[in-house]
């Protein structure tokens, strides 16, 4: 901004006249040829006749012609939509002796991608040099002899944050992994819908509700399935086969998640065969907890939306119509005569019905619950399997 | 095959071969030096492979060797005759116009023994023998009886002229230079003195160029300096407008320049050369109190620097000069006291003496005083206060004593807070102010600029040319700039804004963005374009009266004043006045100091023609915004 201000104008101020037409005569004087500032000034006098608007104009057309240049090279170098991320002083001030709890999609700049990021991107992901010292994060003496002295002597920690995500993320088996555990979802999960939310107050969720909360959490679960490629939910208007074969699939789904990562460290420099024993037998049997643990908990969640999906209830209510229509095709009611005695006979029939509509949503409810049971039977035997192959 | 990169190849590193192969050379009397471009795009002063950045001007042969650098200059001991120094101010002169007085310390010069009135040297040499065989058409040789002749070298003396001495000096810089770049040198700057004639420029041009220098063009000195000088990452601080005055202390003459920088484009106000003082002068000094320090010390007699040749000790003073060249860079490195050893200096017996910086401040002072003479003589000659002078600039070896620089500053009347590199701290530890290689520095970013202009540019590299026209310019001679009238009753009657500074190179624009104040009720601003001359007032204040009286002894009470100086401006003539009403004015914000105070932000742009008619638009900032103009006619 500007540093001057002028103070206020007198009211009485009156325009003087000029004393003096022009500008003392120039005197001659012989320029040194250098600097940028001498080349501008010759362009100036040779070849825009002194004109600053054409000066202008040519120096415009040189900065664009520059600007292409740089593009052109910008284009040719392709950064597979890996982007920029700034590194924020969050992230400058990790802790590499963490480097278990830290989020390596975050650090090597990937957060928008996550497991989405193929390994060609985590390649180039961001790079850094072990000289580029963090200085945001050193502490600023206020001592005038060390002033300018960097005094965070960890100063290339990010570099070594930023060696593990890497060695993290392109071993295929630890970034399955870790992709188990992924700090996003872990948050996500959460904030999952569970039963308890829509059993008492919000038991009505319009359509529009229901799918937006519904459409994102499977978005989000489809990433472990072993099979793909994964159902989505769907809208309103998806058909019955979409609809049940959405169901199936999430029934029985194949889930490559594990819980390695959360284990426990075995204290590598013991030499107690017991001590380290004990505690691979105990991440076993949490590994294995946790699984059941997501199993229930996948389970839960497409109880919970079969329930609360008003797809069912459209489904039902059409094959309701269905078989009454053939009802009434196969008995045509002898029509005239009814109509007047329609009174009891009719409320009785009604009854009737419903309560045929409610036993059949209740069996139908049994038969769903059986099956959950089976699936999770079975998957809970294909994951015993699993580990059981994989410590064998 | 064997593999290069066993022990490591020989090829220089990927950057070092995509850096342009320019180079600047700064040809002293004395002392050279090579620079450089960096891949930051700054220049950067090389070493040659003897590890020096400052190559020593001299060449001498010893037997069938030749020692170029600070080899030869060692020879000047006890090889003198054979060892050539101080050649460059000779190129170009005929030998009638060099004054024979001098004492010989170094190879003598003669008359050429062929070309008439041409100075050459003569030194003793030894040739390789010839082939011990008669050399025979058949390739295998005659069957002799003869027993095989002599294989030593026959002595034989050598004729140089001062331009072949030059010649081998600088392709002994340019091996220096290619050795580094691992290429060869495209393109080369070197320096010149101001003082040298046209014949002086062409006699060094051909030398480079038989020294295989391909010479893009030969640079002033001021010149080269003000290359330096003009970068951003020299006055990153300092004002973009400035009077500079270049203090160059060369070996045996001290040239000064002052120059006027305008936004990067630089002029010479005014400059002087004279022989009054230099380096030599200071080794002489130096060298007659270490040789009186000997003869308290060891009661042996030692005469140096003497007038009669035959009385004086020869050899010990020649010792004795190459010993000081070392206490002065410690002098001038370190504020500690600097030694300054000799073995068998004479009679067999050695010396080591020391001297500290205030013993050679006095010591030396007659020659500060010199130059301070000079100094004060050129800003008196150009009618410039020293007041007004913005920046000191050093060059040259013996400037980096910090003696002479608080020296300068205390004596020749300048602003307290003038910046020279000591007060910038740009000396010591390479930093860019350091004053041994600006000018080698100064010639490589040269040769870069003129190197860059290329394709539709190339016609732009006439101006370089010697003696090219298109370096004669006009410049302003009055200092423009705005007053907002104000009821303040100051000398300008308002508020002050310059817009374009004296000596400004024509055609000028420039552009100052201020706030403007407005009334609440009337958003009426006005201004007028005044020409004004910068000036000093002289103040002058009676000092306190000092309260602690030092000792008991009644020194008689000094009522003298101190003159305190300030820089004013002098309302010379109007030019013009416009007056508008604001349209986008804003109150000021509260808590902020301008609290409910009307302002407008205006941009005034000046333009000066070639021809002298000024052009000063002032727009409100912002859509909408009003243009107030004044045109004044050309002169």
């Amino acid at each position: 901004m500007a540093s001057i201000q002028t103070s206020i104008l007198p009211k009485g101020y009156t325009r003087p006249d000029p004393s003096k037409a022009s500008i003392a005569g120039p005197s001659t004087r012989r320029l040194l040829p250098v600097g940028p500032a001498f080349i501008s000034h010759l362009r100036l006098t040779l070849k825009h006749q002194h004109s600053f608007e054409a000066h202008d104009a040519h120096a415009e057309k040189q900065r664009q012609k520059l600007e292409e240049f740089q593009n052109s090279f910008a284009n040719g170098d392709d950064d597979l939509g890996v982007g920029e991320e700034p590194e924020t002083e969050e992230l400058l001030a990790l802790d590499p002796k963490e480097w278990k709890k830290h989020d390596y999609y975050a650090v090597l700049g990937l957060s928008h991608l996550r497991y989405k990021a193929t390994p060609d991107q985590i390649k180039i992901a961001r790079k850094h040099h072990p000289d580029k010292k963090v200085t945001t994060t050193a502490p600023q003496s206020t001592s005038s002899l060390l002033a300018g002295v960097n005094l965070n002597t960890n100063d290339d920690a990010f570099f070594k944050c930023i060696a593990k995500a890497h060695e993290v993320l392109t071993n295929s088996e630890k970034r399955r992994q870790y992709d188990s555990v992924d700090h996003e979802l872990m948050e996500f999960q959460e904030e999952d819908p569970n039963p308890n939310s829509f059993s008492k107050s919000k038991k009505e969720l319009s359509d529009h509700e229901f799918f937006e909360t519904f459409t994102p959490v499977f978005e989000r679960e489809a990433r472990f399935s072993k099979k793909t490629p994964v159902p989505t939910l769907g809208d309103i208007h998806a058909s019955k086969e979409h609809v049940e074969g959405f169901y199936d699939f999430w029934y029985n789904f194949d889930s490559w998640r594990s819980f390695e990562w959360l284990d426990k460290e075995i204290n590598e420099g013991s030499d107690n065969r017991d001590d380290k024993r004990y505690t691979e037998k105990k991440n076993k049997s949490e590994r294995a907890r946790r699984k059941k643990e997501d199993i229930a908990r996948l389970r839960l969640l497409v109880d919970l939306t079969l329930s609360l999906d008003p797809r069912i209830k459209r489904i039902k209510q059409q094959e309701k119509e269905a078989r009454e229509a053939k009802k009434a095709a196969k008995s045509a009611p002898p029509s005239g005569a009814a109509t007047p005695l329609k009174s009891k006979a009719q409320e009785e029939e009604e009854k009737k019905k419903q309560e045929e509509v409610e036993n059949a949503a209740k069996s139908d409810a049994k038969k769903a619950k059986a099956a959950a049971a089976n699936a999770a039977k079975k998957a809970r035997r294909a994951a015993r399997a699993a580990e059981e192959g994989s410590v064998a | 095959m064997v593999s290069s990169t066993q022990n490591g190849s020989a090829k220089p590193a990927e950057e070092a071969l995509n850096l342009p192969a320019l180079v600047g050379i700064n040809l002293g009397d004395s002392f050279a030096s090579i620079a450089v471009l960096t891949k930051e795009g700054l220049a950067e002063c090389i070493a040659n492979e003897d590890g020096e950045r400052q190559i020593a001007c001299a060449i001498s042969f010893f037997g069938e060797e030749m020692y170029i650098g600070s080899p030869a200059k060692a020879q000047l001991v006890k090889n003198a005759k054979n060892t050539i120094v101080g050649f460059r101010n000779l190129l170009g002169k005929k030998f009638s116009e060099i004054p024979q007085s001098q004492i010989p310390t170094s190879a003598l010069i003669i008359q050429h023994p062929e070309i008439p009135d041409e100075p050459a040297y003569k030194v003793e040499i030894l040739q390789p023998a010839p082939a011990p065989l008669p050399k025979s058409t058949t390739g295998t040789p005659a069957a002799s009886s003869a027993p095989t002749p002599r294989s030593e070298p026959i002595p034989a003396e050598r004729i140089l002229t001062v331009s072949e001495v030059t010649t081998i000096f600088l392709k002994s810089l340019l091996q220096s230079a290619e050795d580094f770049l691992g290429k060869k040198v495209q393109g080369a700057v070197i320096t010149v003195p101001s003082t040298f004639t046209d014949a002086q420029k062409e006699a060094l041009e051909n030398a480079a160029t038989d020294a295989g220098i391909p010479v893009l063009q030969l640079s002033d000195e001021s010149a080269a300096t003000a290359a330096v000088t003009t970068t951003e990452i020299w006055g990153a601080t300092l004002p973009s407008d400035r009077t500079q005055l270049i203090v160059d202390v060369g070996s045996s003459s001290l040239s000064l320049s002052l120059l006027a920088i305008r936004e990067g484009l630089a002029h010479v106000l005014a400059s002087s050369s004279s022989t009054s003082a230099g380096g030599t002068a200071i080794d002489s000094k130096l060298i007659t109190f270490f040789a009186n320090e000997f003869t308290k010390k060891t009661k042996t007699k030692l005469t140096v620097c003497s007038e009669n040749p035959s009385t004086a000790d020869a050899r010990a003073e020649a010792k004795l000069r190459l010993a000081v060249e070392h206490t002065k860079r410690t002098i001038s490195a370190s504020s500690g006291a600097a030694t300054c050893s000799v073995e068998s200096l004479k009679d067999g017996l050695d010396f080591t003496g020391s001297i500290n910086r205030l013993r050679f401040d006095m010591l030396v002072r007659p020659i500060y005083d010199s130059v301070v003479r000079a100094v004060v003589d050129l800003l008196e000659s150009a009618k410039i206060d020293p007041h007004l002078v913005d920046e000191i600039v050093y060059v040259g070896g013996t400037t980096c004593l910090p003696g002479l620089d608080e020296h300068i500053c205390l004596t020749g009347g300048f602003n307290e807070d003038i910046n020279t590199p000591f007060s910038m701290g740009t000396v010591i530890g390479g930093g860019v102010g350091d004053p041994t290689t600006v000018l080698a520095r100064g010639s490589a970013l040269q040769a870069a600029l003129i190197a860059s202009l290329t394709g539709e540019d190339e016609d732009l590299r006439n101006a370089f040319e010697r003696g090219s026209d298109l370096l004669q310019v006009k410049t302003t001679s009055k200092s423009l700039g705005l007053v907002f009238p104000d009821d303040s009753g100051n000398e300008t009657g308002g508020t002050w804004i310059p817009l374009l500074p004296a000596e400004t190179t024509l055609p000028a624009r420039r552009t100052v963005t201020f706030d403007v104040g407005l009334s609440e009720k009337s958003k009426r601003l006005a201004f007028e374009l005044w020409e004004v001359s910068e000036g000093i007032r002289v103040e002058k204040i009676k000092p306190e009266k000092g309260e602690a009286v030092d000792d008991d002894d009644d020194e008689e009470e000094e009522e003298e004043e101190i003159e305190a100086k300030h820089k004013t401006i002098v309302k010379e003539g109007l030019l013009g006045a416009a007056e508008a009403e604001a349209a986008l004015g804003i109150k000021g914000i509260s808590q902020s100091k301008a609290a409910g105070k009307w302002t407008t932000t205006v941009e005034a742009t000046i333009i000066v023609a070639v021809s002298g008619a000024v052009d000063v638009s002032v727009r409100e900032i912002g859509k909408g915004g009003i243009v107030a103009t004044i045109k004044v006619s050309a002169p």
